[in-house]
């Protein structure tokens, strides 16, 4: 029995009461009671913003779901709930707090301004309009929190030094990694150059993101801030074992808990989650479940409380099975097969062989080779750990869903799902205004999409599906890790006379995307064979993260690339300039090559040839040396929509892009505008809803740029010749008019590919085994550049990232248990602002007359060259070679000792 | 979350209370940071928490006292405060340094000293409910798992290490902590409030069931020249991978007595009390440090993933001691009045 307590007489429905009904004194003393029936509440005064409030909260309750939940105040964004990233930072009587890890009934009597709270009476404060013109919101789910952190530090030392500004805004991650941007914008540092080298009157001009201002007063919607009445809330129960069977699932005590509408299990929902596995059939509840993550159930319940409870409930009766985690060792007779068939995933024409790419004869060049190096490389699972954890929110009226979701294609997700539905396509509407990043793992649609949309069917109301951090982790996808086995043989002058990889990628129990090991092809060489196979395992699914397959394998390749240099007493890039591909696959000619022009002119920015000294002939505890390394991503064209509407003089441009935190939709307005003669000021976007937006590629392969922007230029032709032809209605102002384009536009049997030529110099601490980058230069081709401003901000983002690539991140198995150890932005060691150097950035722009004005691609080649620039730097400076990932201290000092 | 009640307590003995009536299922907190996480992660699951925050005001559990013999630092005085103290940043700067490094700036906002010193092991198997000893297991995971971040000293039959910053300056300044609990208050020496889990596995220190660190005392100490010196993993929002709090008391250069503590490599803060006796009466000098550090890891044994921390721990303990020695750092001995 309950002790007295007022919180016994306090009604538990409303959760806030209007700010007179109750005072604020505090609860009695002697709250001891049993939680069991009611969860305890409080009435709590608060000051938010200014404006006294007073408020009954569930004890239970964090501050960061008293703000966002019961007081609408979106703005604080939540993505990882555990005090690990900053994304819900709030000021707490003056001080930055993390609001996720307060409890709301603390802030009793207290003052609390979030993000809402900067602007004055819609008037930005100084530090938003500097993030505004520094363009320091990327996906901006992090600004909010970057915002609050940055405001204390102003107002602690009104001007402060970098060092200052980085340690007061240490804890706040950004996925992005726009760290350079946001501390110039605090520090009132503007943008250096925002011009590209041959600017057109739009195009080629650095521009302010269209919706900037929405990213950093938090006004920008994403799916987490929807909230429709009557909206319930649901929770994964997931796999805790890599490999099992379910014996037995008794979900009977969970429904019958109150507040709880739906529960889904294997048992009751075997819809199929086709984009999930191109190969095998994926349910959305998988028995056997064959990774510590797998989806087991699923709930929606009044709140996230009760759905949590409600998991809690569901007893599941595992039988393990054995497990492997390693991709060579999957492949061992007598392993555990993870799938029907065998642990080899199959090729596309069926076959359970791996993928074979040849020229030449490699035997034949190895006997020609004076130096023959032979070398492995692993690398390891790599998180796309995006701020916005994946998120859906589903509501039926009929048969006709709506689908809010952060995905990187709304198009593709509106198809996948109503495939996966049973349904017609136009029966789903997929919406997604803004997302917190992706990297690849928000691609198309996710199992979180049709498990809302399937609660939300059986609960009769609208469901919001919220992944945990750790959900997000281990339930989505990472980057996948390689085993390379490498032999590479060059002539005494360097001419490389044979490539031989045999590489092993671990997918994950399923395979949901490609799996290859890319780099070879940067290189000519006559006689190359490449073997890679993509390996089914019972780690955490392995999918498409930034430049997929390129960054391991470039590493790899960059590294044998070095070594074969090295013990050719040739400097690299001197050995780059001469084995540098002419064509891809030394056979498809390049619509445009300037990966020669981004090495010498990157070189002689850097001063190269001064620097560069033989590996390991440094002494002393601290060893600088300096390593550069290259890399190419596709830019090919294809088919994307758009649809420009002139009404009222306003051009309106529907295209079905989401921005994924590239500026796409700023990029799209610019180059709508441009092929306008119009202002920017005079486009106005319409985006991210299949109800309002044509067909679009997705932003998945950095396509959005040349395909929609082809589709939008195509589009301007017609629209002028309406103009044209209806010259003589009247002024423009009075006619309406539409014009679509759908282009398949084609590369005329070329390859069409951006460059890049990275790099570093580093300090190794011999002692104490850490890495410093002291320099990075990134000097890349992508074209033309549609917004210098917005694509620094992508080359110092995907540069940053790949710091961390190389030197922190990896999600570690425990081997004997199968089950990962630290999933989470602690565990991974997610680069901060303290880790973050400043990326130089360098673009060479030639025109290949293909893109629209010549544009290529940015999102994904920036990361491509770094973990290898970064491993050749740490060999110069030391004259040991790290061959497994992370560049961590443990394996410095091993390779050191 | 699951159902908890707040409880907002008038006094220290009012706390105590609180918690004694809980039988178990209640829970002191202070800033939040360490517990909140463990209760959403279903590694703790109080009924009842005890707010300390709600006594800030009380029995002198949030103030920071300087005085001539000794600098007493209430319980619920925050990292951020106590890092930034300019008394306690003269006088003592280890103790100012551990706390700065500790997290990030909004933890170090709410995290209290108490909190810090008794925050539960962030080995990843315990963080992730493996059903090790900590849990009511039979086993530690790590000794033959992922061991790259726990102990190479005092690790049986658990290898956690201690994860704060806070408790190696504290044990090196021979700080004594105040606990009250429901049989009144006792005073135990820093060293000796932790403890090695062959003692207890399923704690890292002597707080008996509803107890409460009320505050610290740290002696004056003339002469006193101190650093705390922390390596981490990524740049900020890690626990040390190991770290070594140093507090000399200098007389013409000369060590007149050591404080050497270690942090991150067992599970209690590792006092080298032979180095502590290496370095009495002598001056610190290349050929000393480096003895010092040789010395630090003796007796070390090592896991298969963590055999890089023996020479860490060496070379951390040399430099950091000789760029003390040579800091020129002000031994202010005297308060002003």
């Amino acid at each position: 029995m309950k002790s007295v307590s007022r919180r016994t007489f306090l009604k538990s429905s409303a959760a806030v009461t209007a700010a007179t009904t109750l005072p604020s004194a505090r609860a009695p003393l002697g709250a001891q009671s049993s939680p069991a029936d009611s969860p305890p509440r409080s009435t709590i005064t608060l000051t938010v913003n200014g404006v006294r409030r007073t408020v009954e909260v569930e004890d239970r309750w964090t501050l960061a779901e008293l703000i966002r939940d019961h007081l609408d105040l979106t703005g604080t964004k939540i993505g990882c709930d555990r005090g690990e990233c900053g994304a819900c930072t709030v000021h707490l009587d003056g001080d930055p707090v993390y609001s996720c890890s307060q409890l709301a009934v603390w802030a009793d009597g207290r003052a609390v301004s979030t993000v809402e709270g900067l602007a004055d009476s819609g008037r930005l404060d100084p530090l938003q309009e500097a993030f505004v013109a520094g363009d320091g919101p990327q996906c901006g789910f992090c600004t909010s929190g970057q915002l609050m952190a940055a405001r204390a530090v102003v107002a602690a030392t009104p001007n402060p030094t970098e060092e200052e500004v980085r340690e007061g805004m240490a804890g706040n991650i950004c996925r992005c990694s726009n760290y350079n941007r946001y501390v110039a914008a605090v520090l009132g540092r503007p943008p250096e150059r925002a011009t590209a080298r041959d600017p057109l009157s739009v195009v080629g001009q650095g521009r302010p993101r269209i919706d900037a201002v929405e990213r950093v007063t938090g006004a920008a919607r994403y799916t987490g801030d929807v909230k429709l009445p009557g909206m319930a809330y649901a929770r994964v129960l997931r796999s805790p074992h890599p490999h099992a069977r379910i014996a037995a699932i008794d979900t009977r005590r969970a429904r019958e808990m109150p507040g709880v509408y739906a529960v889904l299990t294997r048992e009751n929902c075997d819809t199929v989650w086709r984009s999930g596995d191109r190969q095998n059939p994926r349910y959305l509840f998988n028995n056997p479940v064959r990774f510590v993550g797998d989806p087991v159930a699923a709930v929606a319940a009044v709140d996230r409380h009760a759905a949590e409870a409600a998991l809690q409930a569901i007893e599941v009766g595992y039988e393990p099975l054995d497990f492997v985690l390693d991709p060579e060792e999957a492949l061992q007779p007598g392993a555990v097969e993870i799938q029907p068939g065998g642990n080899l995933s199959r090729r596309r024409d069926g076959e359970a062989l791996p993928d074979v790419y040849q020229r030449g004869d490699v035997e034949t060049g190895f006997d020609a080779a004076d130096v023959v190096v032979e070398e492995t490389y692993v690398s390891k699972h790599h998180s796309n750990a995006q701020m916005e954890p994946r998120s859906a929110v589903a509501h039926w009226e009929g048969d006709r869903l709506t689908l809010w979701t952060p995905t990187q294609g709304i198009s593709n997700c509106r198809r996948d799902m109503a495939g996966d539905l049973g349904l017609p396509p136009e029966q789903v509407r997929v919406v997604c205004e803004y997302m917190g990043g992706g990297f690849g793992n928000k691609n198309q649609c996710q199992d979180a999409d049709l498990i809302a949309a399937l609660l939300a069917r059986e609960a009769g109301r609208p469901v919001k599906l919220e992944l945990t951090r750790k959900d997000d982790f281990l339930g989505v996808h990472g980057r996948w890790p390689t085993v390379q086995h490498y032999k590479a043989g060059a002539a005494r002058d360097g001419t490389l006379q044979a490539i031989r990889l045999r590489g092993y990628s671990g997918m994950g129990p399923h395979r949901k995307s490609g799996g290859g090991i890319a780099g070879i092809e940067l290189f000519r060489c006559p006689n190359v064979r490449r073997e890679v196979s993509p390996v089914y395992t019972n780690m955490t699914v392995a999918a498409n993260f930034r430049g997929p397959a390129y960054p391991q394998g470039v590493w790899g390749i960059e590294s044998v690339m070095d070594q074969v240099a090295h013990e050719l007493s040739i400097d690299p890039v001197d050995f780059h300039l001469r084995n540098l591909t002419r064509a891809f696959n030394d056979e498809t000619p390049y619509t445009s090559w300037a990966l020669r022009e981004c090495l010498t002119e990157g070189a002689d920015r850097f001063g190269w040839a001064a620097r560069w000294r033989r590996a390991g002939t440094r002494a002393g505890p601290l060893r600088r040396g300096v390593g550069m390394a290259i890399g190419m991503f596709a830019a090919r064209l294809g088919r994307s929509s758009a649809v420009l509407r002139l009404e009222g003089g306003r051009l309106f441009l529907h295209v079905g892009v989401t921005d994924i935190g590239t500026a796409a939709k700023t990029a799209m307005a610019q180059l709508a505008a441009e092929a306008m003669g119009m202002d920017l000021a005079d486009v106005t976007v319409v985006w991210g809803d299949t109800d309002r937006c044509p067909y679009s590629v997705g932003e998945s392969g950095s396509r959005t740029t040349t395909h929609t922007g082809h589709a939008i230029l195509e589009a301007a032709e017609d629209l002028k010749r309406q103009m044209a032809a209806t010259d003589g209605d009247g002024p423009i102002e009075s006619r309406t008019l539409i014009a679509q384009a759908t282009p398949e536009p084609v590369l005329d049997g070329l390859a069409r590919y951006a460059s890049a030529a990275h790099f570093t110099e580093v300090e190794v601490d011999t002692e104490l085994g850490g890495i410093r980058v002291l320099e990075y230069l990134a000097m890349h081709e992508s074209g033309r550049i549609v917004n210098p401003l917005t694509a620094e901000s992508q080359v110092k983002g995907g540069v940053t990232m790949g710091i961390g690539m190389a030197l922190h991140e990896e999600l570690i198995y425990d081997r004997l248990t199968g089950i990962p150890v630290n999933p989470g932005y602690y565990g991974a060691r997610v680069m901060t602002h303290l880790d973050a150097p400043e990326i130089e950035v360098r673009f060479i722009e030639p025109d290949d007359a293909y893109g629209p004005y010549g544009a290529k691609n940015v999102g994904e080649p920036p990361i491509i060259p770094v973990v290898a620039a970064i491993g050749n730097a740490v060999f110069n400076a030391t004259g040991r070679r790290i061959r497994e990932l992370p560049m961590t201290r443990d394996r410095v000092l091993e390779a050191l000792a | 979350m699951r159902p908890l009640a707040n409880a907002n307590p008038e006094s220290l003995a009012d706390a105590v209370e609180r918690l004694e009536r809980g039988g178990g299922r209640a829970a002191a907190i202070g800033g939040g940071s360490d517990l909140l996480g463990m209760i959403k992660d279903d590694l703790a699951s109080p009924d009842v928490l005890v707010s300390l925050r709600a006594l800030a005001a009380s029995d002198g559990l949030d103030a920071i006292v300087p005085g001539p013999a000794e600098l007493r630092v209430g319980g619920l005085v925050t990292l951020a405060r106590l890092s930034a103290h300019p008394e306690v940043a003269s006088r003592y700067r280890v103790l100012a340094e551990a706390a700065g490094s500790a997290a990030t700036p909004q933890i170090r906002n709410v995290a209290t000293l108490a909190g810090n010193l008794c925050q539960r092991p962030w080995c990843w198997y315990f963080r992730q409910n493996f059903p090790c000893y900590k849990h009511g297991g039979n086993r530690c995971f790590s000794r033959t798992g992922e061991n790259q971040f726990n102990a190479i000293f005092g690790g049986a039959p658990s290898y956690i290490v201690h994860p704060s910053d806070a408790a190696p300056a504290l044990v090196a300044l021979d700080a004594r902590f105040r606990l009250v609990g429901p049989g009144g208050e006792r005073v135990v020496p820093a060293g000796a409030f932790f403890t090695l889990p062959r003692v207890d596995v399923t704690r890292e220190n002597v707080l008996e069931p509803n107890e409460i660190l009320a505050d610290v005392t740290v002696p004056a100490a003339p002469g006193l020249r101190s650093t705390y010196a922390k390596v981490l993993d990524r740049e900020a929002w890690t626990h040390a991978v190991v770290s070594v709090a140093l507090a000399l008391q200098l007389e013409d250069d000369r060590v007149r007595r050591a404080g050497v503590v270690l942090g991150g490599v067992a599970p209690v803060p590792w006092r080298v009390a032979a180095v502590e006796d290496l370095l009495a009466g002598r001056a610190v000098t290349e050929s000393l440090a480096a003895e010092a550090g040789r010395l630090a890891v003796d007796g070390a044994r090592p896991l298969p993933k963590n055999r890089y921390k023996v020479p860490l721990v060496e070379n951390l303990v040399r430099r950091t001691l000789l760029s003390l020695a040579g800091s020129g750092q002000d031994p202010r001995q005297e308060l002003a009045p």
